[in-house]
């Protein structure tokens, strides 16, 4: 790959200290582009008169303020156009010591594909808003890349490869104003673009005010992240969408290093550290949660018997990120298998011996996941996990990259037709055990549901697990998994129905009577900790 | 073989009001035109199916829900099987 850079320069009414940056640039050999983003007077006669094209230095001029991302975009044409490879973006403003020009080059030369950025070494003349904008962001490009590779992302001193940009810009949008510089980044990590970091030093010069404006800017910029952390959560749940093909399997390759780190933090800090770092995410999560947060409400409410305070609530989210982190810790190893112990010794050894196939019914309610991760490989060989949505495969996908015996058959249930039951039934015939969620939305269809006592008060339960039990005519059993107070996990698994009779006619009846049983039971194991239910949902529909 | 299958659909989902002659061999079974069948009477038919033909299914793909959208294609679908006929 061939390495032929230019220097882009965009400024908006700067001009003061824009003679030695062009100075400096020209000292490394760089052709410029001085990108004059509709600057208003003396600015703009004091930017044209650099303009010295035999020189190396053209100014091109933007009748109206583009934005500073406008400006570079605008760089980035002129560079391809004039056969560039690569874009050396350097702020107009002076604040960044060019010192570390030629180490930036070398850098970008050795590595050409990457992209090649500054890192601020800050020194005591940052004004305040910039440094809560900092910090905002950094633990955002933290969440949207699982990655910690990118230490800074709004560092306007960087090398661009011009061929991956060119084609990003081709066909996504790119943030306009001053969340240009994390936007783009991102969305290159996204792309593959390796980010390479060289510290630079930073100073605010005092006469020479920058165009960061404190809530406004702030502001963008926190609209740029929920952007960016949407369209990742919907490229990641929908599997791979339009435009970027790739983007599925980059996707989940960051979110295996996020694994990684959360695994890696986990024996390093241990789960109170873990807890800790993981704190400010989840705090976001809370805030932004609405749904969530008023379901955490509302169950919390009836389980506790009292008006549930904030605390509680961001409690019952903290657990949630915490079984999270247990399931990883569980897959990765870290935790041993004596860590969960069995409460129903006798049943277990029991339903384990029996060869016949069955439904293990299990809930939202403490880490299900974690009991699967620490049982015995040959028990684990005979699950498979019946699962609604595209959400639970990609998650499954996720986990045998990470440990290839963690894979698990999963069967999508949300539109089940003749062809699924007869899987379902072949399952059941080689002695599977089929696992279902007995608290969720209704598996076979949204009508599929039966009101029943849940504490307190009616809540629709699914049909779908006796409707299923009935018709595979096979036993149903319970599976439970709770974090115990002294630490450790308690599994439980118990038999429920030794086989489900629906005669047509009471059908109706029948199940009622196993889904009120079932709520009964769940009920009981939700009061004695009701911090561990991770069933964020409308259960009494007290939303509507 | 499709006036056979409108049989099995009849009495394995006790339809009692129809007949076969009610049953057209192209018309949906499921969802909300045709026959009008629900989830559950998916799941009823599919182990009817797989008692009286022997069906077997290794994996759900487009193609094999697009096989049991009417009686036609089930008919298809059970004459392609290695051993149709001569289930259990």
């Amino acid at each position: 790959m061939t390495f032929n850079p230019c220097a882009v320069i965009p400024s908006h009414d700067h001009w003061t200290a824009l003679p030695g940056v062009v100075a400096a640039a020209r000292g490394q050999g760089l052709a410029v582009f001085i990108i004059d983003d509709g600057s208003g007077e003396p600015a703009a006669a004091a930017i044209a008169s650099l303009h010295r094209p035999a020189a190396g230095v053209t100014v091109v001029r933007l009748p109206d303020n583009r934005g500073k991302g406008g400006a570079v975009c605008e760089g980035f044409r002129l560079a391809a156009e004039a056969g560039f490879t690569h874009v050396v973006q350097i702020d107009a403003d002076g604040q960044h010591d060019l010192d570390a020009l030629p180490e930036l080059l070398a850098q970008a030369r050795a590595r050409p594909k990457a992209l090649v950025s500054g890192e601020p070494v800050y020194d005591a003349t940052m004004p305040w808003g910039r440094r809560i904008g900092r910090w905002i962001t950094h633990l955002w490009v933290f969440v949207e890349t699982l990655s910690f590779s990118i230490t800074d992302s709004m560092c306007g001193l960087r090398v661009y490869p011009l061929a991956a940009v060119t084609e990003l810009l081709a066909g996504e949008g790119v943030g306009a104003g001053m969340d240009f510089d994390t936007d783009i980044m991102v969305r290159l990590f996204w792309r593959k673009v390796e980010p390479v970091m060289v510290p630079v030093r930073v100073t605010y010069p005092p006469g020479n005010s920058s165009n960061f404006h404190m809530v406004r800017d702030n502001w963008k910029i926190t609209r740029m992240h929920t952007r960016l952390v949407l369209t990742m959560l919907v490229r990641r749940l929908t599997g791979a969408t339009a435009p970027p093909r790739h983007w599925a399997g980059l996707a989940e390759r960051g979110a295996l290093w996020g694994l990684r780190f959360v695994v890696a933090a986990h024996r390093l800090l241990g789960r109170r550290g873990c807890m800790a770092v993981m704190a400010p995410i989840v705090l976001y999560f809370y805030l932004t949660g609405a749904e969530q947060r008023r379901a955490s409400q509302r169950f919390l409410g009836r389980a506790l018997g009292r008006q549930p305070g904030r605390l509680d609530g961001l409690r019952h989210f903290m657990d949630f990120a915490g079984r999270a982190l247990d399931a990883f810790a569980a897959w990765s190893g870290t935790l041993p298998p004596v860590a969960v112990t069995c409460d129903t010794p006798d049943a277990f050894a029991r339903i384990a011996a029996d060869r016949r196939g069955a439904l293990l019914v299990v809930s939202h309610l403490g880490n299900v996941e974690l009991s699967r991760a620490l049982m015995a490989p040959a028990l684990r060989q005979r699950l498979t996990l019946l699962a609604h949505t595209r959400h639970a495969e990609n998650y499954g996908r996720l986990l045998r990259e990470f440990r290839p015996e963690a894979a698990a058959r999963v069967i999508q249930v949300t539109d089940i037709g003749p062809a699924t039951a007869i899987t379902l039934q072949e399952a059941i015939e080689r002695g599977e055990w089929l696992s279902i969620a007995g608290d969720r939305v209704p598996v076979l269809s949204k009508d599929r549901v039966v009101p029943v006592p849940f504490l307190g008060k009616s809540a629709e339960f699914s049909e779908g697990p006796w409707l299923l039990a009935g018709l595979l005519g096979c036993p149903v059993h319970l599976l439970f998994c709770r974090r115990c107070d002294e630490g450790g996990w308690a599994v439980s698994l118990e038999p429920f129905a030794e086989r489900v009779e629906l005669p047509r006619g009471r059908r109706v009846e029948a199940i009622a009577e196993l889904a009120a049983r079932y709520a009964r039971r769940l009920e009981a194991e939700c009061r004695r900790d009701p911090f561990q239910w991770y069933n964020f949902f409308d259960f009494w529909r007290e939303g509507a | 073989m499709e006036a056979e299958l409108k049989r099995l659909i009849i009495s394995a989902l006790k339809l009692e009001d129809l007949s076969p002659e009610d049953i057209a061999s192209d018309e949906a079974l499921f969802g909300e035109s045709g026959l009008g069948l629900d989830s559950i009477d998916a799941l009823e038919l599919g182990v009817a199916l797989r008692k009286t033909y022997g069906l077997k299914v290794e994996t759900v793909t487009d193609e094999v829900r697009a096989s049991f959208a009417t009686v036609a294609s089930l008919a298809r679908f059970i004459a392609a099987q290695p051993e149709s006929g001569d289930g259990p």
